[in-house]
């Protein structure tokens, strides 16, 4: 349905005719299908560059009044970032990108939807602050990764999902109304998420988020917490080689390798015990090996040769980072104790010297866009969260779905590419497989939705929680009922706040 | 040359990461100057970005999209500084550049390309061989006067100087500066004089090609005639061309140097030497074209297997071996001189905004984004901005211009020569 040309005028009244279009080159530049999927997302009928929330709001209203469909995206990285249906408008925030506050004292920064995890996590570093970073890259959003989608990151053994980091939030609801949530609400500043008075961060972020799909996020506070490295990145070499060393008296990852993965875990949930150590995974070994290489041949030489698939099978990566040598080496201390009574040993030197040259996490992880080095053709799924000790079971239930896709060549033989990374000293944790499959297969198209599947229901089979409700009818209803039938509460919530159901409806 | 066609990999490899935009993890270095894409910082549109023109390229190839000025205007509202190209390269295995050019050929081909004024140049071109449509015979007047640059002959030499069409009809003073040092470092060396012809980089950059080539064998022939095995230039625009064009289209057997190597080599070897000081802080902008541009092009033929694999192996040109260190060491070397960086330097360096032909198509376009520059360049407490590319002065001179005081301009050569 396209926009009538009154319609049209009205929104290009609000944002001004610069920032609106609906010219097909620009459509274009938002409507390309990605490279894991053959299907195309229906074409936007607009795109539009707001640059307040006061533009948002009146952006809303006019599309209840007129009953059209708008979702809000910033770099549209995943495929929830596009028009769930045809009729919709795009609100790219990429104008609101305002750095409002960096609160030192109170330790919280307080962001507009366009500012990005490269500009963030760097400008805190000068303060001696960082907060979870996500491993999408350094063009991703900041608010969109703590108040409408995801969530996990590699540093949150020590420090939390960023739903957990969510303080005071601005929000224009689906209708169009300009609500300010948590302390914020009571002009009591951006501190807190959830009043004092009722809390609505369940509503709009929830543990996953709610993928534009109710209203728009305009401004949020997020909780941060103390960097212990130098205020600048100490970047060394030219792109793509960077090395990243910080002070090694204070600063230090390991890789070991288990025999099982059960006695992975156990060192996983003793490391989270003793309270030491920044980061804790059981990492991807593909992933490891294509951020590991320059360029896909590179990846094959490596892989062709075994030692990823034969040394990090069951690995746990550690990152330990500490204020003096003496509060290192004590950690350091405590993991060898726990790696040894667990029976873990370190891994060969030349994957070692990876992570000794690269120490910083989140350069390290932040790469991960590398997966699609290989052609483009991956997914991640499971993605859920719950104890470490369920999500190992997760995890090692894995090989029942994915052996046939490998026997059958629809994925790359990577049976041991997902994460665990646990979260809050151990409080719970989360797990991702990510599979790859190559574009140049006659039914590579098919392969994403079979085996997200096959995934899915062996998570039912088990009743395991390892697939994460996904913001699809089928899916939610096929899942729903191992967590509480929790989608059809969203129905009606969606109801209650959307009853045109115009704010990017699935 | 690659047709659009042969990109599909690279368009259907795009997964909007957005890597294109934004300076590279490691190199940020906070809130500000964190954005890298000129078109995108001022447009803001997906379309106006490496990603935005490669999902362009791909609906216009798959039949989804019709020409229109509009759309011409957009694909040459692009600098082709190649920032994305480096970004997107950082974390994959796709050519944005070429595609963007590549779509440019197109463009051209179906008789919608180039914008009138590159069209306007290409017809010059072909009468004067110069992108001014000045005459020819006028080429190498700079070598004229003053009397005393003896060295300035057009005998056979292993080294050829060449200056390009900016440098000789608009900035003759970096050619007689650069044949100065060459002098002074004792490297004997020609010039092409008469028989030099523009290095096509406008025209290859703006989609013309058989243009383009027609200037490339000009001047092959040229520099076979005299033996020549080196190639200096003292323009960064003719750098990356000779290095990244000639070889797609001819055979290139020769070296390309840039005037900052000599000089660095000749330090390095003591047949040069700095006596004079100079008082000045500076700030070195990374010309796209001899940074991350530069990278000399092998042509790769074959195909792409299954995940990605390149059989047989590419080298890729993901900007790391750019001319980076010699211009910083050079100017470093001089005593009073203190370098200071940019955020945005090296590969992850912002383009001036004038280049790709933007400058003569879309000057207010390009004034934003040098004003972006220089404002960066300011921060650095600089006092002089100093680069080697005489399009990027044209451009930075034209933003200084409209803030008087902020800081001077200056040409390498310059600076080497005040030293010398
Ligand atoms: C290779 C790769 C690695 C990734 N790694 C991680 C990871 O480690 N951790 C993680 O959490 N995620 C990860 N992601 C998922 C996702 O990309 C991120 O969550 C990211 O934050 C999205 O940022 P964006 O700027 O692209 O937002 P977009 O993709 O534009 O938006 C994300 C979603 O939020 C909605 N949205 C955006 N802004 C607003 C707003 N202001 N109000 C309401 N709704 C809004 C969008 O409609 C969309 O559904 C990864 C993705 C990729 C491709
Ligand atoms: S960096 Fe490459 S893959 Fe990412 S959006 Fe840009 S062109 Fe696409
Ligand atoms: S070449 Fe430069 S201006 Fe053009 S899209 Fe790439 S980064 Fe932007």
């Amino acid at each position: 349905m396209p926009l009538s040309r009154d319609v049209y005028a009205e929104l290009e009244q609000v944002v001004g005719p610069r920032h609106i279009s609906d010219k097909p080159w620009i459509l274009a530049g938002v409507r390309a299908a990605q490279p894991s999927s053959p299907m195309k997302p229906p074409s936007p009928e607009a795109v539009l560059l707001p640059g307040s929330a006061a533009e948002i709001q009146q952006i809303v209203r006019i599309c209840n009044r007129h009953g059209i469909r708008y979702i809000a995206t910033i770099s549209s990285l995943i495929g929830f970032a596009y028009p769930s249906g045809p009729g919709t408008i795009i609100l790219q925030l990429k104008r609101m990108n305002q750095l409002v506050e960096v609160n030192a004292q109170d330790r919280y920064a307080v962001i507009e939807p366009g500012v990005r995890h490269g500009q963030l996590r760097t400008e805190l570093m000068k303060h001696g602050l960082t907060y979870p970073v996500a491993a999408v890259g350094p063009g991703g959003s900041v608010l969109a990764n703590f108040a409408c989608s995801s969530g996990d990151n590699h540093c949150q053994h020590g420090a939390s999902r960023t739903n957990r980091y969510l303080l005071g939030l601005e929000w224009v609801t689906p209708e169009g109304e300009l609500v300010r949530v948590g302390s914020l609400a009571n002009d009591a500043g951006w501190f807190c998420a959830d009043g004092p008075g009722p809390s609505l961060r369940g509503i709009i972020k929830g543990f996953v988020g709610q993928w534009s799909g109710m209203g728009v996020v305009t401004r949020i506070a997020i909780g941060l917490d103390a960097w212990r490295g130098p205020p600048e990145l100490p970047t060394q070499g030219r792109s793509p080689s960077y090395r990243m060393r910080l002070d090694p008296a204070c600063h230090k990852t390991f890789v070991f390798k288990f025999p099982t993965l059960e006695q992975a875990r156990d060192a996983m949930i003793a490391i989270g015990e003793a309270e030491i150590a920044q980061a804790v995974l059981k990492y991807f070994n593909a992933s490891a090996a294509l951020l590991a290489t320059e360029s896909a041949n590179e990846f094959w030489e490596l892989w062709d040769s075994g030692l990823f698939q034969r040394e990090l099978a069951r690995p746990l990566y550690v990152f330990l980072s500490a204020w003096t040598h003496e509060e290192l080496e004590y950690e350091e201390c405590v993991l060898r104790d726990i790696i040894a009574e667990f029976g873990g040993a370190d891994v060969d030197e030349r994957i070692q010297r990876i992570y000794s040259d690269n120490m910083d996490f989140y350069i390290l992880v932040g790469a991960l866009q590398r997966v699609l080095r290989l052609g483009g053709g991956w997914a991640p799924c499971k993605l859920s969260g719950d104890s470490i000790g369920h999500m190992f079971e997760v995890g090692k239930a894995i090989p029942e779905f994915i052996t046939p896709f490998i026997e059958q060549g629809r994925i790359l033989d990577a049976p041991d590419n997902w994460q665990i990374i646990p979260l809050e000293y151990g409080h719970s944790a989360h797990i991702e497989l990510l599979f790859l499959y190559d574009r140049n297969q006659p039914d590579w198209g098919k392969v994403p939705m079979d085996f997200m599947r096959a995934s899915m229901q062996a998570d039912i089979r088990n009743g395991h929680h390892g697939t994460m409700p996904l913001r699809t009818v089928a899916a939610s209803q096929a899942i729903g009922a191992l967590f509480s039938n929790a989608h059809m509460w969203a129905n009606r919530v969606k109801d209650a706040f959307d009853p045109q159901r115009v704010s990017n409806p699935f | 040359m690659n047709q659009l066609a042969d990109f599909r990999h690279t368009m259907q490899s795009c997964n909007h990461c957005g890597q294109c935009k934004w300076v590279l993890g490691p190199k940020t270095r906070g809130y500000d100057f964190a954005e890298i894409c000129p078109i995108h910082m001022q447009f803001h549109f997906d379309a106006y970005s490496g990603q935005g023109l490669l999902h362009i390229a791909q609906e216009l190839l798959d039949g989804e999209l019709q020409y229109d000025p509009g759309l011409r205007d957009l694909v040459y509202s692009c600098t082709a500084c190649g920032a994305c190209d480096t970004n997107c390269k950082s974390i994959r295995d796709m050519e944005v550049l070429d595609t963007i050019l590549a779509l440019r050929a197109k463009l051209v081909e179906d008789g919608q390309g180039p914008m009138p004024q590159y069209a306007r140049m290409a017809e010059a071109m072909a009468r004067t061989h110069n992108i001014y449509g000045r005459p020819h015979a006028e080429r190498a007047a700079w070598a004229g006067e003053p009397a005393g640059l003896s060295a300035t002959t057009s005998q056979p030499a292993p080294v050829a100087y060449f200056a390009g069409c900016a440098t000789s009809y608009q900035r003759p003073d970096i050619a007689r500066n650069t044949v100065r040092i060459l002098e002074a470092a004792g490297i004997a060396h020609t010039v092409l004089g008469a028989d030099e012809h523009c290095c096509g980089g406008p025209l290859w950059r703006t989609g013309q090609i058989d243009a383009a080539a027609r200037q490339v064998q000009e001047n092959l022939d040229a520099l076979q005639r005299r033996g020549v095995q080196t190639i200096v230039t003292s323009c960064a625009e003719c750098f990356g061309t000779l290095r990244g064009f000639y070889p797609r289209v001819a055979d290139f057997p020769f070296e390309v140097k840039h005037i900052s190597e000599i000089v660095q080599e000749a330090l390095d070897a003591g047949r040069l030497r700095f006596s004079k000081p100079l008082q000045t802080t500076l700030t070195w902008h990374d010309p796209c074209l001899l940074g991350r541009l530069s990278e000399p092009y092998v042509p790769w033929q074959g195909e792409i297997k299954a995940f990605g694999r390149h059989v047989p192996a590419k080298a890729w040109r993901r900007g790391q071996q750019g001319v980076y260190d010699a211009p910083r060491r050079v100017l470093g070397a001089i005593a009073g001189i203190e370098v200071v960086e940019m955020v945005r330097n090296e590969e992850n360096a912002l383009c001036c905004g004038g280049g790709g032909g933007v400058r003569e198509a879309f000057p207010e376009q390009a004034q934003v984004t040098a004003a972006e520059r220089i404002r960066e360049a300011t921060a650095t407490g600089a006092d002089t901005l100093v680069s080697s590319c005489p399009f990027c002065q044209d451009t930075f001179e034209d933003g200084l211009a409209r803030q008087p005081g902020a800081m001077r301009y200056r040409d390498f050569t310059q600076l080497v020569v005040d030293a010398l």
